[in-house]
């Protein structure tokens, strides 16, 4: 593995100084000590275009400069160049043959001809080629309609076939491989561009992909049968460019016309990466990822990805209530916000303890924590621990990504402390293995042995470590590399941190990252990372949630609300025999399992929320597809709760905008404000809220209608 | 004819619910209580008629004709059913059934196809 890493490392970096634009993110931060004396642009031209770009750029990097669109099937601009599909082949002036656009670099006074008679045949010739490989199966396909090769050859094909083997006697076939349950691979389409074997080898850290034999006998695959086992692993379906690949769970489920794409936010890993949710029919069909350079570039993981199909299981669809004999019964919305209303009433106020799960949305977590509060209570917690020693969670460095996302490649050295990055934050690691490919980077690790992907110093397993690089009395050469960086990373997870030693775990790795920051030139830098685990957590410390639910357990809660709490850090045998359970949520799991109340609520897909990702970066989803059932909007039946009445009905007239939700920023807070309050008219007396004492059950009111 | 239709208050019932009133020979009278009637003085086509059970009161239609009094009312034969002798009688032929369309006794085709949404179904707490 050593011996490998490093080869991919060597000529990938020969390749970066060969072309420093190319690899370098849109997002770079320029430092001080990085620039360099440029040397002088060369100038070429484009279809008598002229063009000035930095030597070592491409000619196609070149012609997309000034808008010229060179077409190509295995260039990639996140991975390296391979330079065999042929398809970006351009006539240079001087040259006698076709040039292919993708690998050859500029030359002063170069003039390329990207429309000419020679470029547009040989474009033609190379497009034959494919296709007569090429089986002619694009109808039952399902890549049809998203496919490179079918846009490409309408495009620059040539308008007629010299395929005269209709009966398929010596067409080209290819056994399927198979690797794994998340991509389906017809191999028979595969045009050999090696984009799937580059992004294995490079991003994915997973070398399992390459090609055998020559000619038409060449095959991509794994050589042994063996799974593609990356948890990135679903990226090569949207690199391919033919339907050789193709996710197993979307197989023959839809057209891409068919289907209604929505921007959206994943949420199941702290990262927030941004993704398209393509639906029809009510019914999301599939994730992709959309491009956000300082998050996600355009990866997706695999569990963001294929996890969409969760969303139409074990859903819930019904507000429910405990019967006498304490199963879960459905009723109306009426009954059970009532039932839950006058629980939350009759509680005394500290004996009220609000909990919030991993997928809550900063609206509904403000909104319950303005209920809590609204009834005396500050309870209001996340399962999530954090230590609250110290600063806890007063300041908001102490709890996020510093350095950010897109940073991490600029680091020169990353120490890891308690986490496995590969599999907390997948793309967080792809972005490290990035700077340990093309930047140098060296990471150490303290923590178990795991596989990251990449090489680093396992600097060992014990929590002391941490105190001997805090207080420079270690000797590991880690500890010199770290002293040393001119612009380190310290990534602790999360999750070490609610072990008995988490609180000493974070004082010291905050005492380490202070000291490397002021030993540091670039005041601008920041060393200290927290890599939490969850969407949710990040928005909900910053609303002010208590992180951890431990010591209001013991204090023997009344009532507990739980929203979307499924950890299992809440349970039937930590609290009093009398307690009322309020879960609110989408998945019936743990939390609704204990539930005296079930208030069904909105997944992810389904509403209009809010998320804070680990670096504090807040970004919103999009409804797109309606809750399934009775659910509703989560901040909208935590609202039921504090309205009155007759003001509940009102509102539902006001016009939508006055409605909507919105998140503000206070003192770098996001504050969210409702629109609750409001003149009411007197004529309607003063109106009851249905948390007095006095207020009767109405089933005309507003809960009847959406 | 009043007479024949049960005097004034019963000829005024039957007006009320058959918006006719005829005099003819009751034939018979089938399980439901449905009245069959012929009178060969009215013109074919007209001249055999059912007054429907009082039991329906106004909600009668065609479908409470049992199969065996459809062939004679609708002329496909003119023998009266306990009179053909060629008419099978098993035993595990049905009671005639009216149409149920419209009321809670309609049928309803479940659907074959999964859900597009799986609900939860929380686990029964004590053992019934």
């Amino acid at each position: 593995m050593w011996s490998l890493q490093r080869m991919l490392r060597q000529p990938l970096s020969r390749a970066l100084a060969l072309s420093p634009s190319r690899l370098a993110p849109l997002t770079a931060r320029k430092f001080a000590d990085q620039v360099q004396a440029q040397p002088d642009n060369v100038e070429l031209f484009i279809d008598d275009k002229p063009v000035s770009v930095p030597p070592g750029t491409t000619v196609l990097q070149a012609a997309a400069q000034i808008g010229v669109e060179i077409p190509r099937f295995c260039y990639h601009e996140r991975l390296a160049v391979a330079g065999n599909c042929r398809m970006c082949l351009v006539e240079v002036e001087k040259s006698p043959k076709p040039i292919a656009a993708c690998a050859m670099p500029v030359m002063k006074g170069m003039r390329v001809k990207t429309n000419s008679d020679l470029t547009r045949k040989a474009r033609e010739g190379v497009m034959e080629f494919l296709l007569v490989n090429h089986p002619l199966d694009c109808p039952i396909c399902d890549q049809g309609g998203e496919c490179d090769l079918q846009d490409q050859s309408m495009a620059f094909g040539s308008d007629k076939s010299r395929f005269t083997d209709i009966h398929f006697s010596g067409k080209r076939a290819v056994e399927d491989k198979d690797v794994g349950p998340l991509i389906k691979t017809i191999m028979t389409r595969c045009i050999h561009c090696t984009r799937c074997i580059r992004f294995a080898s490079e991003v994915a850290g997973v070398d399992d992909f390459g090609t055998t034999g020559r000619g038409t006998d060449m095959q991509v695959g794994t050589y042994v049968e063996k799974m593609f086992l990356s948890e990135l692993s679903g990226n090569i379906i949207d690199l391919c460019p033919v339907g050789a690949l193709t996710s197993k769970p979307y197989s023959f489920a839809a057209r891409p016309w068919e289907t209604r794409r929505i921007d959206s936010v994943d949420v199941l890993d702290p990262l927030g990466s941004n993704i398209v949710v393509a639906t029809r029919t009510n019914e999301v069909l599939r994730i992709l990822p959309r491009t956000n350079e300082e998050i996600n570039e355009e990866w997706l993981s695999d569990k963001s990805r294929f996890a969409c199909d969760g969303l139409k299981r074990q859903r819930l669809v019904t507000p429910m209530i405990a019967d006498s004999r304490g199963n879960l019964t459905p009723v109306e919305w009426e009954e059970a916000i009532v039932a839950a209303a006058r629980a939350l009433r009759d509680c005394p106020p500290n004996k009220l303890l609000a909990v919030a799960g991993e997928l809550a949305d900063a609206e509904s977590l403000v909104a319950l924590k303005d209920l809590v509060n609204r009834l005396g209570s500050e309870n209001a917690c996340t399962e999530q621990y954090f230590p609250l020693e110290g600063a806890g969670t007063d300041l908001r460095s102490s709890y996020v990504l510093n350095t950010k996302i897109a940073n991490v490649e600029d680091a020169d050295f990353v120490l890891l402390i308690g986490t496995n990055v590969r599999f907390e934050a997948p793309l967080l690691n792809a972005r490290i293995r990035k700077a340990f490919i093309h930047k140098e980077t060296d990471i150490a690790s303290i923590g178990p042995k795991v596989d990251l992907t990449y090489e680093y110093i396992h600097v060992g397993d014990s929590a002391s470590i941490v105190k001997d690089f805090a207080t420079g009395s270690s000797s590991h050469e880690a500890l010199k590399r770290l002293e040393s960086a001119k612009r380190p990373v310290v990534i602790i997870g999360a999750d070490q941190l609610k072990t008995p030693e988490g609180p000493a775990l974070l004082a010291y790795t905050q005492e380490l990252a202070l000291r490397l920051q002021d030993k540091l030139a670039d005041k601008e830098w920041k060393v200290l990372n927290v890599l939490q685990r969850t969407a949710s957590q990040v928005a909900a410390l910053d609303i002010g949630y208590t992180p951890g639910v431990g010591k209001y357990l013991q204090d023997g809660p009344k009532v507990v609300f739980l929203l979307g709490a499924d950890a299992g850090v809440v349970t039937r045998e930590a609290l009093p025999k009398d307690c009322v359970v309020i879960y609110q949520g989408h998945h019936g799991d743990a939390g609704a399992a204990i539930a005296d109340i079930v208030l069904p609520g909105a997944a992810y897909t389904e509403k209009r929320g809010t998320f804070v990702n680990a670096e504090g970066r807040a970004q919103q989803t999009l409804p797109a597809v309606t809750p399934p059932g009775k659910a509703r909007e989560d901040w909208k039946i935590i609202r039921e709760f504090q309205i009155p009445r007759f003001c509940a009905a009102w509102i539902q007239r006001l016009p939508a905008t006055r409605l909507m939700s919105s998140v503000h920023l206070v003192g770098g807070r996001p504050m969210l404000r409702l629109p609750v309050r409001g003149a009411i008219p007197a004529f309607l007396g003063t109106p009851t809220s249905i948390l007095s004492p006095n207020y009767v059950p109405d089933c005309h009111s507003s809960f009847a209608t959406r | 004819m009043v007479r024949q239709n049960g005097g004034i208050l019963g000829s005024l019932h039957k007006l009320y619910r058959q918006e006719e009133l005829k005099d003819g020979k009751l034939v018979g009278e089938d399980s439901f209580g449905n009245k069959y009637y012929e009178n060969p003085r009215y013109f074919y086509s007209r001249n055999r008629w059912v007054e429907y059970s009082d039991n329906f009161h106004m909600n009668y239609d065609a479908s409470q004709v049992p199969a065996e009094w459809y062939g004679w009312l609708h002329y496909k034969t003119d023998l009266l059913p306990h009179q053909d002798p060629g008419r099978p009688k098993y035993k595990w032929m049905a009671e005639h059934t009216e149409n149920l369309s419209g009321t809670t006794g309609q049928y309803v085709p479940y659907s074959t196809t999964r859900p597009k949404v799986e609900a939860w179904m929380p686990k029964p707490k004590t053992s019934a």
